[in-house]
């Protein structure tokens, strides 16, 4: 009965299938969302599905087999990390929970960012480049306030992320929460935090170079990673213990919609920021929300 | 040693070609160079060997924005030398589609600067403004890009429909004044990227010779609509809005408030536009002689040369536009800035690259 659960969390619920359809649908929603708040109609709902579909049959610009593997084997890789990320969220209780889990979570979320980093690189382009620059000292700036927030999450569990949404106090779950949601805008590479994919700067930033079915594994992975964020976000947010599994199904994908709307309100009516003024604004005010909670925490409150 | 970073001819946001050589240390620019001429195409040689009907067409296409404020031009520095009576009728409706070209361009630059610091709301907001002024210069002269109004002697068409121009325009000044201007100098965001960004000091903009809205921003009251009217500027109220700061977020304050003006302006001339004429006879040759004229455009003040020789084509027509005075700034602005800061800073002066190379 176990493995049944384990393995409808891996490929059905909130694994394979639920993330990739989620993905195009949280792409989707936050182009529409954007294009009717600058009074635009905006994509048909199918849209980033077409997208998608339509880069995979595209041949890619041939280049050295070294540096071409790489760029497939990075988005790819990217891919993989993100849906194991979305199949290990805790929707569902699976009765394979391990102390610890939270960290391979995050890791799993962090390996995205970092392979785009990579990513950048090895597409020897200067855009690329300067992309992949932006992106690492922007995952030095937000994840300083986003790990403090999950550690003092975690500090009373073990760190075991089933347990955290039951453990921590409210008090504490609020500050937390309210730094974790401030750094999901430059997750994403959302305004005001988009500095790592400025058009107007640095074209495509990271993926410049990249195009055909490789470009659309970035893209596939991005989506992910939005369903990733707005998940950890949702069962971080509300403990529901005991409580029946199409209710905790209904609130997960309600908080992850409603994630999904906030960021994309948020995104549409600001500027973007530039680096330094980005990596002030996390350490001032993302720090100082994550370390109270922290603070907090240890202090038994 | 300083690297230096080329940036253009072709850039990620500006869409027209022109090169800035960069010094830096750092992130921070040390001192630039500035490259222009990738958009040369010979319109003043061209002019000398047209005819004068041939060159109010050629000189339409010195720029793709303020297309009407050359052949404005043209047509005045050869009413000058022929001694053309114009009607006032005509003086009117060159005002009216003059304003509605200003409103055009200041709404378009208002879009870019938005793209540049990444604003896209506010970027389609004024697009969706800029459209509206498209229409009311295409129900006036048929077109929405090269209108072709200008004749010497007075104008190609006349305004049959004054009431839909002043809706229109009375619907970008409302969006404008309670929409544009509290978002643009309230927000924040915008704010940390545009205050204090690309500081042109009244001295410089003096020494440096700017115009138009870039030496408004810096506290200089210039505007040869007030300092010396042409047309039927004298009979209008209008104010000059100027700034003291002589950064970017200055810059949009001004260009923003010159909507408003302007859109003041065309209020002003539809009613007080008299009936009558709107352009004289044929003229049958332009005697020999020389003209200056300059005048407001949207960018700042345009100069025009021409001397004739009695013949059927001009003998020499000079054109100096606001771009070529404003652009030497961009060097003074540019130095102590950080390199994110440029794309934003170049775009400030308003840049039309077609115009100066023309």
């Amino acid at each position: 009965m176990a493995i049944l659960r384990a393995a409808i969390q891996m490929l059905l619920f909130p694994g394979l299938v639920y993330a990739v359809s989620a993905s195009f649908f949280m792409l989707w929603l936050q182009r529409k969302i954007n294009a009717r708040l600058q009074g635009r109609i905006g994509p048909p709902f199918y849209q980033p599905f077409f997208d998608f579909v339509k880069l995979l049959g595209k041949q890619p610009i041939g280049r050295p087999m070294l540096q071409g593997f790489v760029m497939t084997a990075l988005p790819v890789a990217a891919v993989a990390a993100m849906l194991g990320a979305v199949a290990l969220l805790p929707v569902l209780p699976s009765g394979a929970e391990f102390p610890g889990d939270l960290v391979l979570l995050v890791a799993l979320i962090e390996v995205g960012p970092l392979l785009a980093v990579l990513g950048g690189f090895v597409s020897r382009s200067m855009w690329g480049e300067l992309g992949a620059a932006r992106e690492a000292v922007m995952t030095a700036v937000y994840n300083l306030p986003f790990l403090t927030a999950l550690i003092a999450l975690g500090w009373t569990s073990d760190l075991s992320i089933s347990k955290l949404a039951t453990t921590a106090t409210w008090p504490v779950r609020f500050l937390a929460l309210a730094a974790i949601l401030l750094c999901l805008p430059a997750k994403l590479h959302l305004n005001p935090f988009s500095i790592s994919s400025a058009e107007q700067e640095i074209y495509a930033g990271v993926t410049t170079e990249y195009d055909g079915p490789r470009l659309a594994l970035w893209e596939l992975a991005h989506g992910l990673e939005w369903v990733a964020l707005a998940g950890l976000f949702a069962v971080l947010s509300v403990p529901l213990p005991g409580v029946a599994d199409v209710w905790r199904i209904l609130v997960f994908l309600a908080i992850s919609v409603l994630v999904v709307v906030l960021l994309s309100v948020a995104a549409a009516s600001t500027a973007r920021l530039k680096l330094a003024q980005t990596a002030r604004w996390f350490w001032l005010w993302g720090l100082l929300l994550a370390g109270s909670a922290l603070g907090l925490t240890l202090a038994g409150i | 040693m300083s690297p230096v970073i080329p940036l253009g001819p072709f850039h990620p946001a500006l869409e027209e070609p022109y090169k800035v050589e960069v010094t830096t240390t750092g992130e921070t620019i040390t001192d630039a160079e500035i490259t222009v001429g990738f958009n040369f195409r010979g319109i003043e040689w061209l002019a000398e060997r047209k005819t004068y009907t041939q060159d109010i067409a050629l000189l339409e296409r010195v720029c793709g924005i303020c297309s009407n404020v050359h052949t404005l031009m043209f047509c005045r520095a050869v009413e000058k030398i022929a001694d053309l009576e114009v009607p006032a009728r005509a003086k009117f409706i060159r005002v009216i589609v003059a304003e509605a070209e200003r409103l055009h361009s200041h709404l378009l630059w208002a879009g870019v600067a938005c793209n540049l610091i990444g604003f896209e709301t506010l970027f389609m907001t004024c697009f969706s403004l800029r459209e509206q002024v498209m229409d009311v210069l295409e129900g006036i002269s048929g077109n929405r890009v090269n209108y072709a109004m200008n004749r010497p002697g007075g104008v190609n068409r006349d305004i049959t429909d004054p009431a839909s121009i002043l809706d229109a325009v009375r619907t970008i000044a409302d969006v404008t004044a309670k929409q544009l201007i509290p978002v643009m100098t309230t927000d924040r965001t915008v704010r940390a990227r545009c205050s204090g960004v690309g500081i042109l000091t009244r001295e410089d903009a003096i020494a440096y010779g700017a115009v138009g809205p870039m030496a408004r921003a810096s506290g200089l009251a210039t505007d040869i609509r007030k300092s010396a009217p042409y047309l039927v500027y004298d009979q209008l109220t209008f104010d000059v809005p100027v700034r003291s700061e002589g950064d970017v977020f200055a810059r949009i304050v001004v260009r923003a408030l010159e909507i408003l003006e302007s859109c003041k302006i065309i209020e002003q001339a539809i009613d007080m536009m008299p009936a009558g004429p709107i352009a004289g006879g044929l003229f049958l040759a332009v005697p020999a002689g020389e003209a200056a004229i300059r005048i407001e455009a949207p960018r700042g003040e345009v100069v025009y040369y021409m001397e004739s020789n009695g013949t059927d084509m001009p003998a020499r027509v000079r054109v100096r536009t606001p771009t070529f005075a404003n652009m030497p700034t961009v060097r003074v602005m540019a130095i102590g800035q950080g390199l994110s800061d440029l794309g934003l800073i170049q775009a400030s002066i308003d840049p039309c690259y077609s115009c100066n190379d023309r």
